[in-house]
This record gives C-alpha cells, structure tokens and sequence, in this order.
C-alpha cells in the first residue's frame, strides 16, 4: 500500500508522458489548430533513416558529448585532487569552484558569448595583448565554433563532477596512500593504484551521468550558436526542438526523440556492462 | 539545466519525450478552447459589459512602445467598453513563443509578427477570418501587393502596419575621403554599391558591414530584384527553384567578400546589430541593414557620425523587395474578434500608423499613412530614400509556400552559413538549396 503513491507519481510524471511521445512517434500530428492525428506506421522512421541533417546533428552530438564528458573527468579530478590536498583557503577555494553550477545556462551562454565576442570580446583582447592573433571570430568560425561551445560545456559541468570526485576523494581511508608510500610508490603510483582502483564506482556512475547530461543538453548551444554556423553546432536536441517548436512536425520529432533515447540508452549499457566487468575482475 | 542534472536517469533520458508528450496534452487542449470561443463569438457579448482585449506587441525600441501606448491609451479612453492591454513580448524566438501559446490556449487577443511567419499560424488554423471585417476602405488603402501577402487561401488574416526595406548606410566622411560621389537618383544599382565599396575598402577600413548572421530573409528580399523568386507553386503543390535569378545575389555578396575584400569577413557571421558596432566605429565605410536602424541611428550614432542612406539597391530587374509586413492578427480563440478588429481598424488609421511608423523608422502599410509621413518629414534621417523603396514592394512567392519557415531553419540558413563561410561553391549551394528541400520530404 505504502508504495502506491509514489508509484502514482512515476506513472503520472514520467510513464504517461513517456508512452504518450511513443506513441506521437507513429502519428504524423502537427501542432495546429485542430488537430487530426492518424496512424503512418514507421512512415517517420523511414524518412527519419534518409534525413541526412539529422545524422550529421547525431555524429555533432556524439563529438560534443564524448568530448564534454571526458575533458570534464579530466579536468575535475585534477581539480578534486588539488582541493582535497591540506591547503591554505581550501574552504573559500571549495566554494569558488561551485559557481558555475550556480548559474543558470542562460547566464553562462550570454557571459561566454560576451567572452568570445570578436569584436570587443576580453579573450581576444587577452591574445592580443600577448602578441597572438587578437581577430578569432571564436562562435563565427567553422573551425573553432565546435571547441568553443565544448570548452564551455566542460566549463558549466565541472563543478559537479568536480564534488562527486572529492567526495570520493575523502572515502579513501589514508592509511592505504601511507601503505603505497611506505612500499615506494610515487606520486603518480599512488594515483594509479590506489586512487583511481578506489574511485573506479564512481567515475563510472558521474561519468554515465554527464554523458546523459551532455548528449541531452539543449539550452547551452540554443544560447551561444542556435546550432551555427552553417549547422556545425547544430546538437540533435537543438535539431529535434526546432523541428517540433519551429516547423511544428511533433510527431516527426517525437520519433526523433525515440531514436535518441534508444541510441543513448544502448551506448549507456554497453558501456556500464563493460565497466562492471572490470569490477569484478580486479 | 541544473532541473535535468538532478532529475532521475531515467527521467532525464526521456525528457524530450516528455516534452513531446505534453504538447501534445495541450494540442488537444487549444482544440476545446477553440470550440467554445467560436460558440461564444456567435453569441456576441452583451453591449455594455466591458471586455479587456490582450495585445502581444513586439515593438523594441523605445520611441516605437511610446507610439503604441499613447494609441492604446488613447483609444482606452474614448471607449470604455474595450479595453485593451498591452502585453510586450520580443522579437526573439517570437515564433517558437506564439507555437507554445496556441498549443496552450493561451494565445492573446491580437498578435503581433511578421507576414512570414504568421501564414503558417494562419494555414494552421490559429488566426481569425478577417475577410468580412476589415472595412473596404482600409483594403482599398492597404495597396494589392501588400494585402495579398496576408490573404491565405482567400482569406485576409492580418492588418499590415509597418515595412521593412533593406537600405544601405554609409559614413559620409569614409566616402569623401575615398573620393566617392554619393549617388542620388531612384537607385542604386548592385554594380555600383560593389564599386563604391571597393573604392572605400583602404587603409584598414572595409567597404561594407553587412550582418548575414541569419541570411535568408535577407537574400529573400533583395533577391527579387534580380528576379529571384526561388518557389513556383502554393501551399503543399510549391516546388523550389535556383537558377541564375536566385543565385545573382549570394554569387555578389560572396564577389565581394572573396574577390574584392570588400566585406569585413567578421560581419558575415554577426547579426545586423551587432555589425553595426563596425559601423559606428568606423571600420566599415557601409552597412546594408534594416531600415529601422534610422531611427535609433539618428539617436545613437557618436557624436559628429555624419551618415546618410543611400539609394534603394536595385538588381538587374529593378528595385523590388519582396513585402514582408509586420503583422496583428486576432487569434482564433478570441472571444472578442469583432471589438478587436475595431481596435486594429483604429491602430491603423491614418494618424496612428504615421506615428509608429515614424517612431520605427520603417513604411506605413497604407498609401494614406505614406503619403502623410513623406508630407511631414521631407528628407530628414533618410527618410526620401526610405520611401523611395517603400514604391517596390512585391508579394513574395516564399510567403506562400508551407514549408518555408522549415526549410528556412533546417535547410537554407546552414547552406546559405556555409557559403559565405567559403565552405561551399555555386553549385555546392545550389544543391544544398534544392535537395534539403526534397528532404523535407
């Protein structure tokens, strides 16, 4: 009985609305006026197969989530490791790291589009300054558009990957770091064989996370490119978003959404199963 | 963002169906409130009670909201039993707002967006039948070309009140020094805005600014006046076409970015304003912007900015631009359609529309509003030349065909992106165009 009304809620908030955009994948709805919905079959899929600006916006996304993802390990276990060390103002230092998460993506993508600007933008002022080019048209520029939107994603994501990891960080009991010194081990010794083996469960679980994150995010990109220029950062939740809000095809839309559930879903198991594997081999 | 970072796995996998789903809860939703709304029009309200009517208006600039609250004031006064509110709303992602808005039925009363994007709104059954409404005098006055651009399947579904041309702007001073003589005349023709433009392109300054951040209205607009009309066909039956016509214009453009270095290549991936930084600072002798840029530029522009508009650019075949007017439309779900078209009749008299017009810098709809405006103000800010272009307005094939808002977005802002990015040739862009539209499918 107990478990009924939460039951309830997740058939209500993510059942339904789940089973709902299934099966709007098989009608070919538009939004209009009034609507008349009718049943075509897997007609969206097949044309969804021969789309091919849809599939060149999924391998745009597999590039920008694979990317964001790693970089943001990266990046935020050199940043765990430096505020778990015994430092001077490690508490305000702790706090610093955490205001990128406190800011809403709309804020972030207007402040870096600001950053990146051109023609006024303190990044190439800063070039400049130093003798380098001080002309990059940063977000204008098919080539550096793609790892520009990339650095601010792993920007805005590494904060939480950043206290995931540090949490991690103070489980590992000290006496195994005095152990590994004792018998020798270097510095990066000890990284390798006692911290990442100690915090493998959880850079499998933060990093599943962010992938999901990444793959799915939408408002970032929406911000600084609308998936410019010429398309280059155009991610397949932009793609979808325009085709269901712009064009108002939602049933063509959900069935794009399918396709990127299933996609995700399957890359998220292969990668969790090969993962688990290694654990249980040590 | 952070409301998806903490949702659950799951969850958080689905949330675009999610999305998908609850639009569709609200599809179904709008249908109802437009079954009632037409019952309630039909019955009429009684005289005497008062009804508040919603105005969405889109106006950004801060001489244009003036304009419009002193008409709404007026108007609230003199008639006590239709009170209208002004809702403002921007011109950013206007179109993906109204969608949700009539999804939801929450559309408001009178709409306010452009001919472009508002046919598809009305083929999709959200907007009102003005046809019987609008008085014989207002069409009479509205001009054929620029009524046909908001009749759908035969039906008016639009006041049209302000224009917009694309003029060319340029720093006196940069001119002078490079020796050009201003043109004068009716226009200007494309060959000679290249070769003012490489006469000015010297000593770190570049000819010309041009903000081609989101192309395709741009080359819509213009490329009339080369004959580039790009769809043959109505509704579902268009078909697209890119020939010589419609690649004169973009073939130009990129002459003078690749060939001449006559562009500032920065601009080419800015928005209009943002390209009229380079302006104003002096980097770019021209910029080809809105018209409505007069008016803030007569206020903003630094101090000692001599400028001028120059003549209306005209093509091989003239000084055409295609007519995109800015729109109010009354929402099909309203329950006040007859009081809100009394309103739009109002807003759009003569007087009213001048005034915003004016405020806006851009062409009154209505012959009599033109001709009042061209009375008043004579030749200050650019304003002949504004008119002047104001004369060539034409229907536009694109404004009728359903599937250019998506082919806009999907197809021909990344092709037309790449090609002034360098990244494809002609005939790169030619088949970008046309096989992205059989895409569509």
């Amino acid at each position: 009985m107990l478990v009924l009304p939460s039951v309830l809620l997740i058939v209500v908030l993510s059942v339904a609305p789940l089973l709902a955009g299934l099966a709007l994948a098989f009608t070919d709805a538009r939004l209009v006026h009034t609507p008349h919905y009718s049943f075509v079959g897997v007609e969206n899929f097949t044309k969804l197969a021969a789309n091919s600006m849809f599939w060149a916006s999924f391998r745009i996304g597999m590039v920008w989530a694979v990317s964001v993802t790693l970089l943001q390990l990266v990046a935020a276990m050199g940043l765990a490791l430096l505020l778990n060390a015994d430092l001077r103002l490690r508490g305000l230092a702790r706090v610093l790291a955490l205001i990128p998460w406190a800011m809403p993506p709309v804020v972030v993508s207007i402040m870096w589009r600001m950053i990146y600007s051109p023609n006024a933008g303190p990044l190439n002022a800063l070039l400049g300054s130093i003798g380098l080019p001080n002309d990059i048209n940063w977000l204008g520029s098919f080539t550096t558009a793609l790892p520009a939107v990339i650095a601010v994603g792993v920007w805005v994501g590494m904060p939480q990957t950043t206290v995931t990891l540090l949490a991690g960080l103070q489980q590992v009991p000290p006496d195994t770091y005095e152990a590994a010194a004792i018998d020798g081990a270097g510095a990066w010794r000890r990284f390798t064989a006692v911290t990442v083996p100690s915090l493998r469960p959880i850079i499998t679980s933060i990093t599943s996370l962010n992938f999901i994150w990444n793959f799915n995010s939408f408002s970032l990109v929406y911000v600084l490119t609308e998936g410019g220029p010429g398309g280059q950062t155009m991610l397949p939740m932009l793609f979808t978003y325009i085709e269901a809000f712009q064009n108002r095809n939602i049933g063509y839309a959900a069935a794009m959404g399918v396709v990127l559930v299933v996609v995700v879903v399957a890359l998220l198991g292969l990668y969790l199963w090969s993962q688990l594997r290694a654990e249980d081999k040590p | 963002m952070k409301t998806v970072h903490r949702m659950p796995l799951v969850a958080a996998a689905v949330a675009v169906l999610a999305l998908a789903g609850c639009s569709s809860g609200g599809g179904n939703a709008a249908t109802t409130g437009g079954a009632t709304a037409s019952g309630a029009a039909g019955a009429s309200t009684p005289a005497g009670t008062p009804v508040t009517l919603t105005f969405q208006s889109l106006s950004d600039q801060p001489a244009t909201i003036a304009a419009t609250k002193k008409v709404v004031d007026s108007w609230n006064a003199a008639n006590p039993d239709i009170q209208v509110q002004v809702v403002q709303a921007s011109w950013d992602s206007i179109n993906d707002k109204l969608t949700t808005q009539f999804a939801g039925g929450t559309a408001p009363d009178i709409i306010h967006d452009d001919a472009a994007s508002i046919v598809s709104f009305a083929s999709d059954g959200y907007l009102a039948d003005l046809t019987g409404q609008m008085s014989q005098a207002k069409k009479d006055d509205i001009g054929k070309g620029l009524l046909a651009s908001v009749t759908v399947d035969g039906k008016v579904i639009a006041y049209p009140t302000e224009v917009q041309s694309y003029m060319v702007f340029a720093n006196k001073t940069l001119l002078d020094q490079a020796g050009v003589m201003i043109p004068t005349g009716d226009s200007m023709t494309w060959d000679q805005f290249r070769q003012i433009a490489k006469a000015t392109t010297k000593n770190g300054v570049a000819g010309v600014g041009w903000g081609l951040k989101s192309p395709v209205a741009t080359f819509m607009t213009l490329g009339l006046g080369s004959g580039g009309t790009y769809f043959d066909g109505t509704g579902t039956s268009a078909t697209i076409h890119v020939g010589d016509g419609e690649m004169a214009l973009p073939k130009l453009v990129h002459q003078m970015a690749y060939d001449d270095k006559s562009i500032l290549p920065v601009t080419l991936t800015q928005s209009g304003s943002e390209a009229l930084a380079a302006f104003y600072g002096g980097k770019v002798a021209m910029t080809v912007q809105g018209s409505y840029l007069a008016a803030s530029m007569s206020k903003d522009a630094p101090a000692g900015f001599d400028w001028v508009v120059l003549p209306p650019l005209a093509g091989p075949d003239g000084a055409a631009q295609a007519a995109d007017p800015q729109t109010l439309s009354v929402s099909a779900d309203s329950k006040h359609v007859a009081q809100a078209v009394k309103f739009l009749e109002y807003f759009t008299s003569t007087d009213n529309l001048e005034a915003v017009n004016e405020a806006d810098a851009l062409i009154p709809a209505t012959t009599s509003a033109q001709q009042a405006m061209a009375a008043k103000l004579g030749s200050q800010n650019g304003w002949d030349q504004i008119l002047k272009s104001g004369k060539d307005f034409q229907s536009a094939p694109f404004l009728f065909v359903d599937k250019y808002a998506q082919w806009k977005s999907t197809v021909a802002t990344p092709a037309f992106q790449k090609y002034l990015a360098n990244q494809i040739d002609d005939a790169g862009l030619a088949n970008a165009l046309t096989s992205g539209w059989k895409q569509l499918g």
